[in-house]
C-alpha cells in the first residue's frame, strides 16, 4: 500500500496532466457536436463490427429454428401461389383478376438480419445489418414473417437501428380484424413484458373476445395494411370505465427473432405529403 | 516577485482580452491563426509547479474555448503543453542557468533561448488544437499546415510584443 502511495506521489504531476485532459476530453465530448459524431460513430462501427461477429457464431445455434421458420414460410407462399395461379380451365374465370394492383407494386421488402436486440428495458431497440448502402431511410417499417417489429430510426452505411414495437414511445396503428375498429397498439414499458402489449381507446361497446386477431391499419404509411401483430390475450373495463384494457400476446416473439424484412413504401412521401398538407394533425 | 507577479496578471488579462475580442477574427489565408495567449502561460515561471501550471492552464484555454465555442480543445492543448514545458525547459536551459526571479522572456534570456524554448511548445499546442477539431487523421496535412503557419505567425506576434512593451527588469 505504501508502494502504491510513493508510486502515485512520485508520479502525480502526470496523474494530475491526465486527470485534467480526461476533463477536458469529457467537456469536448459533450460539447461538440462534430467532434462527438465523429467519435461516437467510429465507436458504433467497431461496436456494429464485433455484434456481428458474435452474431454469426450464435447464428449456428439457431440454424434449425430458422430453417423450420423458412420451410413454413415457404409453404405459406407456395399455398398462396397455388390458390393464384391455376391455369384456368373454365373460360368464365379467364380474366378473374385478383390482385389489387394498387398494393401490389406499392412495397418493397429488403431482407436483412438483426445483429442486436434488446427486449428487457423499457425503450428497446434493434440493429440490422442493412444500412443506407442497400437503400434502408429512417421511417422505413420493420416486419417479420409473423408480424410488425418496429420501425428505423437511424441508419449508417452498413447498419441501421430500429425502434422495436417493444417501446414504450413506439405507437402502432391497429385494428381489429374482425370489426375493423381502428385503436393504437402500445407496448407498456412498465410492464417489462416481452410478449404483452397494450391495445389503446376501444370503447366499451365494442365487441372484443380474447383470440381476435390484431393487425395493422392502413392508416399509415410505415406498414401495409393486414400485417399481424398478434391475438387479444385478455379484455377488461379500465379504471375510468371508460374504455376496455386489451392485452394483446404479440406474434413475434422478439426473444429470438434473426430475420426480417425492412419495408419499403414507394409512395411514402407522397402519402406523407397530402397528410402534411391537411390542417388535422396526423399520426402515424 | 511582487513586480513579476504583476507583470503576469496584467499580461494575463490584457492578453486573454486581446486574444477572445480581437485575435479571434484574424485569420490569414484561412490557415494562420494567432493564439498569442500562449504567451503568458510560457512567461508563468519554472517554480510555480507542476499542478498550478496545468491549472492555469486549463482555466485559460477553457476562458479561450467560450469564446471560440470549442468547449474542451484549447483547454486540451493548454494542460498538455504546461504539462511538457517542465521538462522542455530544463532540457533548454540557458548556459548560465534559471535565475530565481527572472521570468522565462526575452528581456531576461535573450532571443535565440526564447525561440528554442517557445517554437515546440506553441507548434505542439497549435498542433493539437487543429487535429482535435478536424477530428481524425483524415485532415492530416492541413492541419500540420495550418499548424507550422500559426506557430510562425503567434512566434512573430510574441516577439514583436516583447521587444515593445517589456523593458529590462530594473534591479
Amino acid at each position: 500500500m505504501g508502494q502504491l502511495f510513493s508510486f502515485l506521489y512520485k508520479y502525480r504531476a502526470f496523474f494530475t496532466f491526465l486527470t485534467l485532459e480526461l476533463l477536458c476530453i469529457w467537456m469536448i465530448v459533450r460539447n461538440n457536436n462534430y467532434q462527438r459524431v465523429v467519435y461516437f460513430s467510429a465507436a458504433s462501427g467497431f461496436v456494429g463490427n464485433i455484434n456481428e461477429r458474435t452474431n454469426n457464431i450464435s447464428d449456428y445455434f439457431s440454424l434449425k429454428k430458422v430453417n423450420s421458420d423458412l420451410a413454413e414460410e415457404n409453404a405459406m407462399l407456395r399455398t398462396l401461389l397455388l390458390r393464384t395461379t391455376g391455369t384456368p380451365i373454365d373460360s368464365l374465370k379467364a380474366f378473374n383478376i385478383d390482385t389489387d394492383t394498387t398494393d401490389a407494386v406499392q412495397y418493397r421488402l429488403i431482407a436483412a438480419e438483426i445483429v442486436d436486440n434488446s427486449i428487457r428495458l423499457s425503450h428497446n431497440f434493434f440493429k440490422i445489418n442493412k444500412g443506407s448502402k442497400d437503400g434502408i431511410k429512417t421511417g422505413m417499417g420493420v416486419i417479420s414473417q409473423k408480424g410488425v417489429v418496429g420501425k428505423i430510426r437511424t441508419v449508417s452505411e452498413n447498419y441501421s437501428s430500429g425502434i422495436s414495437l417493444l417501446n414504450s414511445r413506439n405507437q402502432v396503428s391497429a385494428k381489429l380484424k374482425n370489426s375493423n375498429r381502428t385503436a393504437t397498439i402500445q407496448w407498456d414499458g412498465d410492464g417489462r413484458n416481452p410478449r404483452i402489449a397494450k391495445l389503446l381507446y376501444i370503447t366499451r361497446e365494442d365487441d372484443v373476445n380474447v383470440g381476435d386477431t390484431v393487425v395493422t391499419s392502413s392508416f399509415n404509411a410505415v406498414y401495409p395494411k393486414d400485417i399481424m401483430i398478434g391475438t387479444v390475450a385478455s379484455v377488461k373495463p379500465d379504471q375510468n370505465q371508460r374504455d376496455l384494457e386489451i392485452e394483446v400476446a404479440l406474434s413475434v416473439d422478439f426473444g429470438t427473432l434473426a430475420y426480417v424484412y425492412v419495408i419499403e413504401n414507394i409512395y411514402k412521401e407522397e402519402e406523407d405529403s397530402i397528410s402534411l398538407n391537411n390542417p388535422i394533425d396526423f399520426n402515424e | 516577485m511582487s513586480r513579476n507577479l504583476i507583470i503576469l496578471t496584467f499580461t494575463a488579462i490584457v492578453l486573454m482580452l486581446f486574444q477572445v475580442l480581437i485575435l479571434k477574427y484574424f485569420v490569414l489565408f484561412g490557415i494562420g491563426f494567432c493564439f498569442l495567449y500562449l504567451m503568458f502561460l510560457l512567461f508563468l515561471p519554472l517554480e510555480i509547479g507542476f499542478a498550478s501550471a496545468m491549472v492555469i492552464g486549463l482555466i485559460a484555454g477553457l476562458i479561450v474555448d467560450l469564446f471560440y465555442n470549442t468547449l474542451g480543445i484549447h483547454a486540451f492543448a493548454c494542460v498538455l503543453i504546461m504539462f511538457l514545458r517542465p521538462y522542455w525547459m530544463k532540457w533548454s536551459k540557458p548556459r548560465s542557468g534559471y535565475e530565481i526571479n527572472d521570468l522565462p522572456m526575452i528581456t531576461n534570456y535573450g532571443l535565440s533561448w526564447f525561440v528554442i524554448y517557445a517554437l515546440p511548445l506553441i507548434f505542439i499546442h497549435s498542433l493539437t488544437v487543429f487535429l482535435i477539431e478536424s477530428g481524425g487523421n483524415q485532415l492530416m496535412g492541413l492541419s500540420v499546415l495550418k499548424s507550422v503557419v500559426t506557430t510562425l505567425i503567434s512566434l512573430v506576434f510574441m516577439i514583436a510584443i516583447q521587444y515593445l512593451f517589456y523593458s529590462k527588469a530594473k534591479r
